[in-house]
């Protein structure tokens, strides 16, 4: 019997991530916890289990003892191209990972198992093949000129040339929701934080490119991690603070591993900083903000890098404010569903995680939901004004806000902006 | 016995050897491309595991390995978390069979080592001293497949779950600890193991008793490992130390 080729291959699959594909136990914890096999009406190829189940079922046809003794079992075109749906079906929150039994780093399983099939010409999913074209083209998702990257600085922000600190936007805040840079800019001129930031010469992050396994498109991803870590470099920073927690993300975890080196300066999330000038007692607030919030991790500063303690802290002695926790927090939060490319390819299941999220806060009747990410600021406010429509009672009233814009307002600055 | 324990260990062996290889056809780091033309590779796959037991994590999520093996992977911290009621049918089958299989081992060695040196006991002496353990394990491991077969009988999410990957570990668990108790109960003459068997009818059929649980128990325990959902007692702990405990 002549021997097929195999239909599939392993590139971008690690010898252990293919090695766990038969450690999954299918004790079943990932189903209960999945936020998209939720949302979607728990349909069966969303659940992390399924997906671990397939792929295996794949690589025995491709590479187990039958295919090695009588050949590789063809795997029809359909098959896969109903596993790219699936696998891109998953915002990549990570949940699966921390409940699984058997200890298997889920996200990542998923994030090569994109690659590997983008690669092989299956995929991405719908919109989500436009990042690599507009970021490689704009060096950001929004088709932005550089210099756009400079027109939410207010005049009275101070930016030095050079320093020790400096502040990476982002993309999302610099260019659409920049309230948060503002924000963010003033609360450490307000601090008399001397700071610096990379402006017209800020790239992409690429977290977009890496959630959707498109890391090794035209190598976008790479060479955007080389001109970001080699422009923070020349500014002489030591430490790099983010507002955005897909930014952090990237930085902290992706640029090292893109690049294959250790980055020569400290990935800080901005609460992480505050926190620790709380601690060192210099942080003094001005202004009181009477309402009860609760706090939404998100998944790149929480569950994905274990930053879950300094968002609290700096919530918790804003004076005035009353801080509840909902269900569902720090390791075992639930996503709001903007993650993992799933806002941008499927963006009804991402409304309807964000949705059912929302729902967790209301129970706690908040005045304010915050979060500290503009993806998920963005998509709970969907969610909430989903609910809305629907007459849910109190989200109409909800108000969500990112905690440096209420760490702003509660060191009396004006926050302007969008 | 001696020959169907080398074919159980044989088939055990090639099939490791296969899975290993399949492991190896992965590549040895993040966003890789695999070898040009390369074969799957058991070195390859040992040596991309060790890296990465080894390596930082940069998601902080890394624990010392030695709490990793003692309370992810022998206590199994991360069962036990998610649900005791899980983590009490799981730690007692793994208890019971790893002990069992522990005192299978030495009774076969002291069978062995008696057909060619002289030994201070006799392989019956030595059955004797093993009887108590061998049933308090063997209780702990029933009681464990008893709970882990309701679950699936009984329990409709877990049923509705189930798939025959799933049924055959616990089905042949199950079968080979029925017919282990059996065996020593026709053997010893206990009252509820028997199955009514007593006198000449039990010492007629207490050796293909015996001979029935042993070839079971190699060709399903130790060869079948490497083809069936049994690879997680290998991969899983494997798993566990190379994400250092897990998130």
């Amino acid at each position: 019997m002549a021997k097929n080729k195999p239909s599939i291959d392993t590139k971008n699959l690690t010898a252990v991530q293919l090695m766990e594909l038969d450690s999954c136990t299918r004790c079943g914890e990932c189903v209960k916890w999945c936020p998209t096999y939720a949302a979607s009406g728990e349909k069966p190829g969303l659940a992390p289990r399924d997906k671990i189940l397939r792929w295996r079922q794949f690589m025995n046809k491709s590479y187990g003892l039958k295919a090695k003794l009588f050949g590789p079992e063809e795997i029809p075109a359909s098959e896969l191209e109903e596993f790219k749906d699936d696998v891109h079906g998953c915002t990549t929150c990570g949940i699966c990972a921390t409940v699984c039994e058997s200890g298997i780093n889920t996200v990542e399983i998923w994030e090569s198992l994109r690659t590997n099939l983008v690669k092989k010409g299956i995929g991405p999913f719908g919109k989500q093949s436009m990042f690599p074209k507009l970021v490689g083209k704009y060096n950001n998702p929004y088709m932005a000129a550089p210099e756009d990257r400079l027109k939410w600085i207010p005049d009275d922000v101070k930016i030095a040339e050079k320093a020790n600190i400096l502040y990476f936007g982002g993309c999302t805040a610099e260019l659409r929701q920049t309230k948060l840079a503002v924000a963010t800019a003033r609360v450490l001129n307000k601090l008399g934080i001397e700071f610096t930031m990379l402006g017209s010469e800020e790239w992409c992050c690429g977290s977009a490119m890496i959630r959707t396994g498109q890391i090794h498109v035209d190598d976008v991803a790479k060479n955007l991690a080389r001109h970001n870590v080699d422009a923070i470099k020349a500014k002489g920073a030591t430490k790099v603070l983010y507002a955005c927690a897909g930014c952090f993300r990237a930085s902290k975890v992706d640029w090292p591993r893109v690049l294959g080196e250790e980055l020569p300066f400290e990935v800080l999330h901005i609460t992480e900083f505050l926190a620790d000038l709380i601690k060192k007692g210099q942080l003094k607030w001005v202004k009181s903000i009477d309402k009860t919030i609760t706090y939404h991790d998100p998944c790149h500063l929480g569950r994905h890098v274990g930053v879950f303690e300094p968002p609290r802290i700096v919530l918790e002695n804003i004076p005035g404010v009353r801080f509840v926790e909902m269900d569902r927090v720090k390791e075992f939060q639930r996503c709001c569903g903007a993650g993992g490319g799933v806002k941008a390819g499927m963006p009804e299941l991402a409304v309807g995680v964000a949705s059912t999220r929302v729902e967790d806060a209301l129970k706690t009747n908040p005045d304010i939901l915050s979060s500290a990410c503009p993806f998920c600021k963005r998509n709970l406010s969907d969610g909430r004004d989903a609910l809305t429509e629907k007459n849910t009672p109190g989200a109409e009233k909800l108000e969500v806000e990112d905690i440096i814009v209420l760490v702003a307002e509660a060191l009396g600055l004006e926050v302007i902006g969008d | 016995m001696m020959v169907i324990s080398m074919i159980a260990m044989v088939i055990f062996v090639i099939g490791m050897i296969i899975n290993l290889q399949k492991w190896g056809t992965g590549v040895t780091g993040y966003a890789l491309e695999p070898e040009a033309g390369s074969k799957g590779s058991a070195i390859r796959f040992l040596k991309t595991w060790w890296k990465q037991v080894t390596e930082v994590s940069h998601h902080g999520h890394g624990k010392p390995i030695l709490e990793v093996l003692v309370l992810d992977i022998l206590f199994q911290r991360r069962i036990l978390k998610r649900s005791p009621g899980r983590w009490f049918m799981h730690f007692t089958i793994i208890v019971g069979w790893m002990t069992l299989f522990a005192m299978s081992g030495m009774m076969f060695s002291v069978e062995m080592a008696e057909k060619f040196i002289e030994l201070p006991f006799t392989a019956e002496q030595f059955r004797e001293v093993l009887q108590l353990p061998n049933d308090i394990f063997g209780y702990v491991l029933l009681v464990g497949v008893l709970i882990a077969l309701a679950r699936r009988l009984f329990i409709k999410e877990v049923r509705d779950a189930s798939i025959m990957y799933d049924w055959v570990l616990i089905g042949v668990l199950f079968l080979v600890t029925v017919s282990g108790f059996v065996a020593d109960g026709i053997r010893t003459g206990d009252i509820v193991w028997n199955i009514g068997m007593s006198g000449e009818t039990a010492m007629a059929y207490a050796p293909p008793a015996a001979l029935f649980h042993s070839v079971i128990s190699l060709l399903f325990c130790i060869a079948y490992i490497p083809f069936s959902k049994y690879i997680h007692v290998i991969a899983t702990p494997l798993a566990i130390l190379a994400n250092k405990g897990g998130e």
